[in-house]
């Protein structure tokens, strides 16, 4: 097996595996968020800011191995 | 002529894809071959190609200018169509800014932070109307946006803390016995978490954009082949949920940015005066 079929095997799971990780911290982070904001929707607001920060960061780990994805699937070829 | 139109496109896809395997051949990375052509690649692919996101960039900014001159010279105590939606968007950030850095902060700061979301936000919308493109799916532009931030911070570090508090916050604010033996170990963690941070901003805006944009172009060559099956040279828009979906996703990201860029300056701040 050469490198680029080595490539196209791995870049795909690779991502796939980031997506899992941050789909699992996303829904754990989300829910809590919402659960927060019906025990107290006045401070909603609040809430919904640091969920969206929380969530970019999490979501930053996906994007990590994407970026990894687009500078190396220019190896591929063809 | 809209039947012309999608075989350059199809058309330039195909270079596109040709010129990523050039491009690997001499080693270069190919990182925005994969995008849909715009109207620049579509007039001059050899010379114009990597000038593209500068080029909508530029475009952006001239259209932020005009706008907020025009809104300048024609204010009124009763304000019109244009002037009630540039008065709600500023409104609205300083709000924002406001309920994380406090009155005096975000006086200081909206001006930046509010340009810098309302240039990001068009630079992600711009990319959706046909024969445009996202500048902030080209590295360059969202590394230069981070460094501007990052440089700022650790500006307004310097300044709000002085030399020697800037240099005590680097060290982990140590106040006893105890925190000032941990210091030499926070030195190194403090400043690979500053250097982080313009390297995290940077790739987060990029890694989004540019994926958000694959995904469309993907889809809309998707389409083409799907009706080409039927001898048809129009493609089926298979995009149009992506794009929809990539409406919420460039506010979002825009937003994120934003938000981190106030939360960096937040944190270089003296924090007794907040509380």
């Amino acid at each position: 097996m050469d490198y680029q079929t080595a490539l196209s095997f791995a870049l795909p799971i690779a991502v796939s595996i980031a997506a899992i990780g941050s789909g699992l911290g996303l829904g754990k982070a989300v829910g809590s968020a919402m659960e927060a904001m019906g025990r107290q929707p006045e401070a909603a607001g609040k809430i919904q800011t640091g969920m969206i920060i929380g969530a970019a960061f999490i979501e930053a780990l996906t994007i990590y191995a994407l970026v990894g994805l687009l500078l190396l699937m220019g190896k591929i070829g063809g | 002529m809209f039947n012309k139109l999608l075989f350059h496109v199809l058309t330039a896809t195909q270079g596109a894809a040709e010129h990523a395997a050039n491009a690997a051949e001499h080693g270069a990375s190919a990182e925005e071959s994969h995008e849909l052509p715009n109207l620049i690649t579509l007039i001059n692919k050899s010379f114009a190609h990597h000038y593209d996101a500068l080029i909508y960039a530029g475009v952006v900014a001239l259209f932020m200018i005009v706008v907020a001159v025009i809104t300048y010279r024609k204010r009124q105590m009763i304000p019109g169509p244009l002037q009630n939606l540039v008065e709600m968007i500023v409104e609205g950030l300083y709000n924002l800014f406001e309920s994380v850095m406090g009155k005096e902060n975000a006086r200081k700061f909206t001006p930046f932070l509010g340009t810098l979301f309302v240039y990001i936000w068009f630079m992600n919308l711009v990319g959706l109307i046909p024969l445009f493109k996202s500048s902030t799916s080209s590295i360059n532009t969202t590394a230069a946006l981070a460094i501007t931030v990052f440089l700022y911070v650790q500006y307004t570090g310097i300044r709000r803390l002085g030399p020697w508090g800037y240099i005590h916050h680097l060290l982990g604010s140590p106040t006893d016995a105890v925190t000032w033996a941990l210091a030499p170990i926070n030195l190194p963690i403090h400043l690979v978490g500053e250097l982080a941070k313009p390297f995290s901003l940077a790739l987060r805006l990029f890694g989004n954009i540019t994926g958000e944009d694959i995904l469309i172009a993907a889809f809309v060559s998707l389409g083409i082949m799907f009706m080409g099956i039927f001898g048809s040279p129009i493609g089926f828009p298979f995009q149009i949920p992506f794009i929809l979906l990539a409406l919420l996703t460039s506010t979002i990201q825009a937003l994120v940015f934003t938000m981190l860029s106030t939360i960096y300056f937040f944190m270089v701040m003296p924090h007794e005066e907040h509380h």
